[in-house]
């Protein structure tokens, strides 16, 4: 009898048990997270190291508010295009030089490859130009990028793609899409690693 | 000569004489005034009299008495800062900046690693290596990348040790290292309490508390801790100047040491070396507490998922896929 009693009581400790520690996974730090709502100034933050890389304020807004991106048209080698874009003939000789034979285009699917001007404006060379015709800036690019890959754009904005200059804190500047991407050949190559891994101890 | 040494001397007993003090402090002064006068201590920690100027050899003691970093005020911190950073002039010639930079009051960190979009260049790792000082010789790593098959989601099953040309088709790849759990397996583990987690969630170790009797290391279920076989070498220019008491400091020989989120640059404000060294943006840090850092954007609209959240150690790491 008192044996029986005796398992009726382990039984019991232990479902008080496995409730008690049931209880105790089901709270997370991850509650305190998704409760902290209060905006946190970033740039409260005393950053040591400043953004150097030149950059401009984007035209769109994320969560955050206002935030800058790194400029494009000064990494050109050739720009303005206009200098040279000025509708007059050129003579073959320079012609050769002259023309964009460096490029080689590998942007969009096979079978639908782009040409240049489906992004390059046709008749104002120092811009770009989407498909609803409007004239977009070098430095903007991703308002032309996103009109096709606007989930990735999303992910830009809010800060899932792509990534910060320098810091977490202080005023967000963000890589432009082609800080990254060659917009000619936008996927990245195939290289070999920086480093390898030895097997550990 | 040996007339300086002795004034010297007399000057510390006279010091020692006239101040009121605890035993703690008794020991420690008594031990500077034996070490200045004595040739004859010379073995392990002891450091030797002859190839040790004497100042040198006061720093090193006082050292050897110091308490835990969580035990110090601000002021025995500046201290301990102060002389690390004159014994690195002494010994090594070394310019050091050393902090002992508190936490950032309503910042927990976070990170976040895409797994569609890294593509196993590894410059993180090797961006790591330098930032954190680690050890040339063994090569030592924090950061893993392993080369995954698709549908395979333990990094256990990949291959860690590949070296050719990436991305392979058809493979993915995934990045492991310290996740700074919240519920931190590794900060129970150690018997001396030299690791913990700092209110800003990052997992850190007091390295001159460490006894490297490697405990931690036996409880992390995700292989983040290494350890100094030896003392690191590093070529001397390569060394980073910029350092954190419990960061990337240099480690003496026989101490664990992990992946401390740079806390030398996280405090400053700037992104952990990995984060800004990757080439395809796969690396996502940021402030778990601000609703609209980028950290909190990834949580809130990607899938995402944790390395054996079954467990129960909170890591403060995320996996996340397009």
């Amino acid at each position: 009898m008192t044996k029986i009693f005796n398992n009726c009581l382990i039984v019991l400790c232990c479902a008080i048990g496995v409730g008690g520690q049931a209880q105790a996974s089901e709270k997370s730090f991850l509650d305190e997270v998704n409760m902290s709502n209060e905006k946190f100034d970033n740039r409260s933050v005393p950053v040591d190291k400043l953004v150097i890389q030149e950059s401009v304020l984007a035209k769109e807004e994320n969560q955050d508010g206002p935030f800058r991106v790194l400029t494009r048209k000064k990494l050109i080698g050739r720009f303005k295009c206009s200098s040279c874009h000025t509708g007059k003939a050129v003579t073959a000789n320079q012609g050769l030089e002259l023309t964009h034979s460096d490029i080689a285009l590998k942007h969009g699917q096979e079978g639908q490859a782009l040409s240049c001007i489906d992004c390059h404006h046709v008749e104002e060379r120092n811009f770009l130009e989407d498909k609803k015709g409007r004239k977009i800036d070098f430095d903007h690019s991703y308002q032309l990028c996103g009109q096709c890959h606007f989930r990735q754009k999303r992910d830009w904005l809010g800060g899932a793609h792509g990534k910060r200059v320098a810091n977490w804190a202080g005023e967000r500047v963000v890589f432009n899409c082609t800080t990254c991407h060659n917009p000619h050949s936008p996927r990245f190559e195939k290289r070999f690693p920086a480093t390898y891994s030895v097997p550990l101890d | 000569m040996s007339s300086d040494k002795k004034d010297q001397n007399e000057k510390i007993c006279s010091q020692l004489l006239a101040s009121k003090s605890n035993r703690r402090d008794f020991i420690k002064t008594m031990s500077i005034a034996a070490a200045a006068g004595s040739a004859a201590l010379t073995a392990g920690c002891i450091p030797s009299a002859n190839a040790a100027s004497s100042e040198e050899m006061k720093l090193r003691w006082q050292e050897f008495f110091k308490e835990n970093y969580r035990m110090m005020t601000q002021e025995e911190k500046d201290e301990t800062v102060a002389r690390l950073e004159r014994l690195a002039k002494l010994r090594n010639n070394l310019d050091l900046q050393m902090s002992s930079l508190p936490p950032i009051e309503g910042v927990l960190y976070g990170y976040a690693f895409n797994i569609t979009r890294c593509e196993g260049f590894m410059e993180c790792v090797s961006a790591c290596v330098k930032e954190n000082n680690l050890d040339r010789k063994t090569d030592t790593q924090y950061i893993r990348i392993f080369e995954m098959e698709p549908g395979k989601l333990d990094p256990s099953t990949g291959d860690g040790q590949y070296y050719h040309e990436v991305p392979v088709e058809n493979k993915f790849y995934m990045g492991t290292q310290c996740f700074h759990c919240e519920n931190a397996p590794c900060t129970k583990a150690c018997p001396t309490k030299a690791t913990w987690m700092e209110p800003d969630g990052i997992v850190v170790v007091d390295y001159d508390w460490c006894i490297g009797c490697r405990y931690c290391q036996a409880a992390c279920p995700y292989y983040g801790r290494r350890f100094n076989w030896g003392q690191a070498e590093i070529p001397k220019e390569e060394i980073t100047l910029k350092q954190h008491y419990l960061g990337n400091r240099l480690r003496p020989k026989g101490k664990m040491e992990k992946c401390t989120f740079c806390i030398q640059r996280t405090r400053k404000g700037r992104l952990p070396a990995c984060v800004e060294a990757c080439p395809t943006g796969a690396r996502v840090f940021g402030n778990l507490l601000d609703p609209d850092s980028e950290i909190r954007f990834v949580l809130k609209n990607k899938k995402v998922f944790r390395m054996k959240e079954e467990i129960g150690t909170d890591p403060k790491f995320w996996y996340f896929i397009d």
